[in-house]
């Protein structure tokens, strides 16, 4: 069941179209990623969702509902995380979480959450006092206090660094294993990589694919590389020495392989598709001893330069925001 | 009902957590100690200049920045995805702040004609003063919270406001030892309207009708203005 459907969405901002007929659904359940550069319309599109913006035309529903003509009894079952809000310097954890919770009808226990959200220490704290990490997790549990069917998460892991946003995606994925339908916003590609189930790309007020991750990957086919060392060939014990002097005539002509370059011992790859496997399989075949063996993972920022023809950097310094 | 409740309860403690209220309730206390050893009984002109200060502090400067600072970090915002109206928090504010005028002008009361001998007010002409004297401050502090970009500006405005306003309202020196333009002006800015009603209630309780109609006309223009300009993010 679609519980988010958008249709022919137009907004304008000062004559320039900043959503251009955008359409998706958000199936229920699932944790379906909005991703594209600063500029892109990704805010603007989930602001429509939650009632904060009118869109100029086309029609937004959410759990049914009209989320401007309809959204007081709407804004009951979602919770939201906004991008760049923040809460009184002074207030603490448990002021914040309590209020929170008395606005909604049906709230969960806030003390639950704090022990879920791993607060419980910050319990006392101010606001102004907490680390990124946990200002995040703290709007998090407020985005859910209210015990919503939808969460819309904006951005949640800017300004955080690397084993913060570690311990965000797994708390999302905890979000998602308890039923709620989870909408994330984000310019980076590793974490709709991680988290979502399905992914509408963005660029410049447009929706250029949508699809799971690996299937925006595998639809683009971009290239990628491997590598790897070859052993002493006299120490394996083996005689193909022949095979293992010519890298190239071995796996130059293997499917998919675009390149093969060798630099003493270290022999590179590019290729497409499955060609690593390809590789791996030969050299086992042909008793070809290697090290130090990397295959650089296919990434959904290939596929983005791919899609739009541009890069993400070169889109967010084109927007100008 | 119960959302406003805590609402209210935790705004409370946040205010009470905000050094400038404090400020608020210390500064004109403090000048009226400084002064108050060498008024004579009975005394009319310095209780009126210490409440219309406490007054003014609330309104010009601790309103605003509150204001502007909430919606600058998207509190307001925050609240609008809320089932609660944003509306209710900018009420609970100006209602809190409210009460925290009443305390200050109480703390003034009591010290002033309790410990240092100054003169007791009207009992009836003194409510008139006050409100309006409230409405035409809190209006003042509702427009520069509605033009201000953040709140650091907002209360840059207030203070940069509030000392021309105290002067020309002749709350630094009487108004007899001004320059006569300058007390001429004076008494149609919101503070001297409001100090000289003031000192009426003390010295008679007879309000003249001219600084009366100068509060309400800023008390109306301004807050209409402010509710044109207001913005929610």
């Amino acid at each position: 069941m679609a519980v988010i459907e958008v249709d022919e969405l137009c907004k304008k901002y000062d004559g320039r179209a900043v959503l251009d007929r955008v359409s998706f659904s958000v199936e229920e359940g699932e944790v379906f990623g909005i991703l594209g550069p600063n500029g892109a319309g990704k805010t603007t599109a989930v602001e429509c969702l939650e009632g904060l913006r009118r869109p100029d035309s086309g029609t937004v529903r959410v759990l049914g509902s009209d989320p401007l003509e309809q959204g007081r009894g709407l804004r009951e079952r979602i919770g939201v995380q906004l991008q760049h809000t923040r809460l009184p310097e002074t207030i603490k954890v448990w002021e914040a979480l309590d209020l929170y919770a008395s606005f909604y009808s049906g709230p969960r226990d806030w003390r639950e959450l704090l022990e879920r959200w791993g607060l419980v220490d910050q319990r006392n704290t101010r606001f102004g006092k907490l680390s990124g990490g946990q200002k995040q997790r703290l709007f998090i549990a407020l985005a859910l206090v209210g015990d919503p069917e939808v969460a819309f998460l904006d951005e949640l892991t800017t300004g955080l660094d690397p084993q913060a946003r570690r311990t965000t995606w797994e708390l999302v994925k905890r979000v998602r294993a308890e039923g709620v339908t989870v909408v994330l916003v984000s310019h980076f590609m590793d974490e709709v990589e991680e988290l979502c189930d399905r992914v509408a790309v963005f660029d410049r007020g447009d929706i250029v694919a949508l699809d799971t991750p690996a299937g925006l990957i595998d639809g683009v086919d971009p290239e990628y590389r491997m590598g790897f060392r070859l052993m002493d060939v006299g120490a394996s014990g083996t005689s193909r020495t022949s095979r293992t002097s010519e890298p190239e005539a071995l796996l130059g002509n293997l499917p998919g392989v675009a390149t093969v370059s060798r630099t003493g011992d270290r022999v590179e790859l590019v290729g497409r598709g499955d060609f690593a496997t390809e590789v791996t399989a030969a050299l086992a075949r042909e008793h070809v001893l290697v090290a130090d063996l990397r295959v650089d993972s296919r990434s959904l920022d290939d596929a983005f330069v791919a899609l739009t023809g541009h890069s993400f950097q070169a889109a967010e310094n084109g927007a100008g925001s | 009902m119960r959302t406003l409740t805590k609402l209210t309860h935790v705004e409370t403690k946040l205010l009470v957590r905000e050094p400038g209220a404090v400020f608020s309730l210390l500064i004109p206390l403090f000048i009226l100690l400084a002064f108050g050893g060498s008024i004579t009984e009975g005394d009319t002109v310095l209780l009126p200049m210490a409440i219309t200060m406490a007054i003014a502090l609330v309104g010009v400067y601790l309103l605003p920045t509150t204001l502007a600072t909430y919606r600058e970090h998207g509190i307001l915002r925050r609240l609008s995805v809320t089932p609660v109206r944003p509306g209710n928090l900018l009420v609970v504010q100006i209602l809190l702040q409210f009460v925290l005028t009443v305390l200050a002008v109480v703390l003034l009361l009591v010290v002033g004609t309790g410990f240092l001998g100054a003169g007791v007010p009207s009992a009836a002409a003194f409510p008139v003063a006050f409100a309006l004297g409230v409405a035409s401050t809190f209006a003042i502090g509702l427009l520069l919270a509605a033009l201000a970009p953040n709140g650091r500006s907002a209360n840059g405005f207030g203070v940069l406001l509030f000392f021309p306003m105290s002067y020309l309202g002749g709350l630094m020196q009487p108004p007899e030892y001004m320059p006569d333009l300058l007390a001429a002006v004076g008494r149609f800015t919101p503070l001297g309207a409001m100090r000289e009603s003031f000192h009426s209630v003390w010295s008679g309780g007879i309000l003249e009708p001219l600084p009366l109609i100068t509060m309400a006309a800023y008390a109306v223009v301004l807050s209409a203005l402010a509710a044109r300009y207001f913005r929610w993010e």
